[in-house]
């Protein structure tokens, strides 16, 4: 048997665990008094102590058992939480977070003791309540043991049968002069690694003699089909105490009960216990065959294990109702549905032309039919990629703390809306824009407490993380309350750097101002002259997120602070967009984007600052001409009357002249490839119904 | 030894005519043959590329060689095609070539390595000359003929 199989469970459940430790001792910080976090921490930190020790992470054991020796004071009252601790508290966190790195990547803990941090924690130990016994930290544990030692625990091994060989096995070792010793071990019943647990108890038993019975059978225990406890038959020259003492040793292992046996005694408790059976099955056939007489005692005896079974399954504790999937089988899955609604379409559209033949309604029907399952199993598959950006955000709060101390600032983080779900590959991916985001807003947006005192701002400053559902859209807000952007030095730099000449700067807007901000170039400067400082690394966060068919917005008020605006696609595969005609191309815009569709005449078409606009419900919209954007031929007289199609994006609206609309349709987005090195202007490709390729126009560049 | 010369190394080449002259393309980097089909014309993109057509349900750019090799643009015909390259890593991409016209087996020592010539453009996409009875074939450098390089 071997431990590696569990190192999946062990990586997930110490990942779970030190998030739960860093959110307690957030709010310990907070609440230094607190009861509930302090036995929160210490449980977590107990937890890790006895994971790591399992699975033989020693330098992860020896930092946990501190820790967990630190928490032993402070619960007792001995000791009071100081912001000294939990600085602290925070690098032992950062320490086991690079030991479970490195246990990701190399299945080693690696080989850094941290012992700077143990030294610390010790020295905090001491300060704190004079010399503790480490020793204590212990007590908890042990007094539970003697706790539930006091309900019994039954020495099962006497109830194990024997198979022949194992008779000869035990006949065996006695004639060599061994003690044999039934041993009964109970695990802890909140373990979840039972098997390690009994594999470490066989290991360390194995040291001391020979193993002559598993019961169950060492298969079975591996296979982890076994209830919290498990006995075996050791022959040994050691005393009984000995193997007792080692089998305890292993952590979570409540008790292990045994006593010296002869093999005579087991022969004879044996055969007495097959004479009952025997007894019980003439019975039960004599039952049988007298059925209408006497059912009864033997009715009695079957009914007593099946109750007892249904009694078993009760108290197992109840699974998580959830299945751990490899995302390479959904992004399968995904790309059979994907394939499942090309071949839909190809059938809506042969229904939709052959009409001749194809009209019997009934078929229409079932077409029908195909599109509802076709879609709600989109949709079920799209939900199943789902996971709320929870995991992404709730490192945050850490990290600005940090940032806090740091920096020298005072800044709260206030988070609203981690609920909000979003496919898989982009919430793995979004981490890092918004880290820099936040950052960015921690360093270079808020203003230290006394400017912030002298413009008559909180002291504190605010850093905002929102996050909610647009459409098809997810949108997630970081925003600060501090100077804002100040477009005048932004505007300077451009001008020093050559990418434009005052005169243009003169004329610019606020907005793309604003934009320098993301342009490569723009950022590598920064560092080495500090304007306002904002810039560094934005043009990657633009990048990280166009590159996930997303975009960011910058809104900043002089004095007030700032905004960035990350919208983001709710799905990558399968969209639902409307099709449309420009001469003889096709092209799919998304829906989602879409605000109105408008039929005008050329007269409507007005002019501001030489270019097309119309005026429609208040809104004046700048027109795009599509053909004259993709470069389609000419046509060779105009219409007179357009169809537009009205897009927004955020708060900027604008008419798209199309041909001809050809409805709305499911569309599955396909790359272009690696080798077309084109336009942002067209995001991808689709298949449609008749193997036609159509090009899906990316409305969000045209803006 | 003659066994050796046997083994040595041979490779198959599938023929295809461009223009006047006959060229090898490894047959490892060939996927697929398929007849000319309609090509989505993609804006703003290389002028090399044709667009993009469907593949059984997969995406593959479509590129005029000619135009690439600054030869006289494509004329379809019924013996044009488009030949599918795969390649690792970039995935797949389509090439149009006049006419399929068969697979030749070369060892390498039928194969003369051509002299680097800059100033003949067309040498920049070919990495030897292969001797097929009495007749040449210019052997395709598939890297040249797919990167970013191109005769203008």
């Amino acid at each position: 048997m071997d431990v590696s199989q569990y190192l999946e469970i062990f990586i997930d459940e110490t990942n779970g665990h030190l998030q739960n430790l860093s959110d307690c001792i957030m709010t310990l910080e907070k609440e230094p008094e607190n009861m509930d976090t302090i036995n929160e921490i210490f449980r977590a930190a107990h937890s890790l102590k006895g994971m790591a020790g399992t699975m033989g992470f020693k330098r992860m054991q020896h930092l946990t058992h501190d820790m967990e020796n630190v928490f032993q004071e402070v619960r007792s009252g001995k000791m009071k939480v100081t912001s000294g601790l939990v600085d602290v508290l925070f690098q032992c966190l950062d320490a086991l977070d690079i030991y479970l790195e490195n246990i990701k990547n190399t299945s080693d803990e690696g080989t850094d003791d941290n012992a700077a941090i143990i030294q610390e924690l010790n020295d905090i130990l001491a300060a704190g309540s004079g010399a503790a016994a480490p020793k204590e930290a212990e007590k908890a544990p042990v007094g539970k043991t003697e706790e539930k030692k006091a309900e019994g625990y039954e020495g099962k091994y006497l109830q194990v049968e024997f198979s022949e060989k194992e008779k000869d096995a035990l006949q065996e070792a006695e004639q060599k002069g061994l003690h044999i010793y039934g041993i009964t071990v109970y695990i802890n019943e909140e373990c979840l690694l039972k098997a390690a647990r009994a594999f470490l108890v066989f290991k360390a038993v194995e040291e001391l003699g020979d193993i002559l019975v598993y019961s169950p059978s060492s298969q079975v225990i591996e296979d982890e089909n076994f209830e919290f406890d498990f006995s075996f038959y050791l022959g040994t020259d050691v005393p009984l105490e000995r193997v007792l003492e080692v089998s305890k040793a292993v952590s979570e292992i409540v008790e292990a009960v045994g006593a010296e046996v002869k093999y005579r005694d087991l022969e004879a408790a044996q055969n007495e216990k097959e004479q009952k059976e025997h007894e019980n099955r003439t019975a039960a056939e004599q039952a049988a065959a007298s059925m209408a007489v006497a059912p009864v005692p033997a009715h009695k005896e079957a009914e007593k294990p099946a109750a007892n079974n249904k009694k078993q399954n009760n108290s197992k504790p109840v699974t998580n109702r959830t299945v751990r999937v490899d995302i390479e089988k959904l992004d399968a899955l995904m790309n059979q549905v994907s394939e499942l609604i090309i071949a839909k379409n190809s059938l809506v559209s042969i229904g939709a032309t052959e009409g001749g033949s194809m009209q019997n309604q009934s078929f229409h029907e079932q077409i029908e039919y195909l599109e509802r399952i076709t879609t709600s199993l989109h949709e079920s598959v799209m939900k199943v990629r789902m996971v709320p950006i929870e995991s992404v955000v709730q490192k945050f709060p850490r990290m600005i703390r940090d940032l806090s101390k740091k920096l020298n600032k005072k800044m709260e983080l206030y988070m609203s809306g981690e609920d909000t779900e979003l496919d898989r590959t982009v919430v793995d991916q979004i981490g890092d824009p918004l880290q820099h985001l936040l950052r960015n807003s921690a360093d270079h947006g808020l203003e230290s407490a006394e400017v912030r005192k002298e413009k008559g701002k909180p002291e504190v400053g605010s850093i905002y993380l929102n996050a909610f559902q647009e459409g098809n859209n997810v949108i997630i807000e970081v925003g600060d309350d501090g100077a804002g952007i100040n477009t005048e030095q932004v505007k300077a730099k451009a001008i020093e750097r050559g990418i434009i000449t005052p005169e243009q700067g003169e004329a610019m807007s606020q907005k793309e101002i604003i934009d320098f901000l993301f342009m490569p170039s723009f950022s590598m400067a920064k560092k080495i002259t500090d304007v306002s400082g904002r810039g560094v690394g934005l043009d990657v966060v633009k990048s990280n997120i166009e590159a996930l068919g997303g975009d960011v917005e910058v809104k900043s008020v002089m004095g007030e602070g700032s905004k960035f605006t990350v919208r983001l696609p709710l799905t990558l595969a399968i969209i639902q967009a409307l099709m449309v005609e420009i001469r003889d191309e096709k092209y799919a815009i998304a829906l989602g984007s879409i605000q109105t569709i408008e039929d005008i005449s050329t007269d409507e078409i007005k002019y501001v600052q030489a270019e097309e606009v119309i005026h429609i419900r208040g809104l004046v919209i700048p027109l795009i001409r599509l053909d004259r954007i993709l470069d389609c031929e000419p046509k060779e007289e105009e219409s007179e009357n357009l169809t537009v199609v009205i897009v927004k994006k955020g708060e900027k609206y604008a008419g798209l002249i199309v041909d001809a609309l050809i409805g709305q349709q499911e569309i599955v987005i396909k790359s272009l490839g690696k080798y077309i090195d084109g336009s942002k202007l067209i995001s991808g490709a689709t298949i449609l119904g008749d193997g036609e390729v159509a090009l899906i126009l990316d409305a969000n560049t045209l803006l | 030894m003659d066994e050796n010369i046997v083994k040595a190394e041979t490779k198959q080449f599938i023929v295809v005519k461009l223009g006047g002259e006959q060229y090898g393309i490894d047959i490892r980097y060939v996927d697929n043959i398929v007849r000319l089909q309609k090509i989505t014309r993609v804006p703003k993109i290389q002028p090399y590329f044709k667009g993009i057509i469907n593949l059984r349900g997969e995406i593959v750019p479509v590129m005029s060689i000619r135009t690439k090799m600054g030869l006289p643009a494509d004329e379809f015909t019924d013996a044009s095609r488009i030949i599918i390259l795969k390649i690792e890593e970039q995935g797949a991409i389509g090439i149009i070539i006049d006419a399929v016209k068969e697979v030749v087996t070369l060892s390498t020592n039928e194969i003369d390595k051509v002299a680097y010539d800059a100033k003949d453009e067309k040498s920049n996409f070919i990495n030897g000359v292969g001797k097929h009875g009495e007749e040449l074939i210019s052997l395709f450098d598939i890297n040249c003929i797919i990167g970013e390089k191109e005769v203008v």
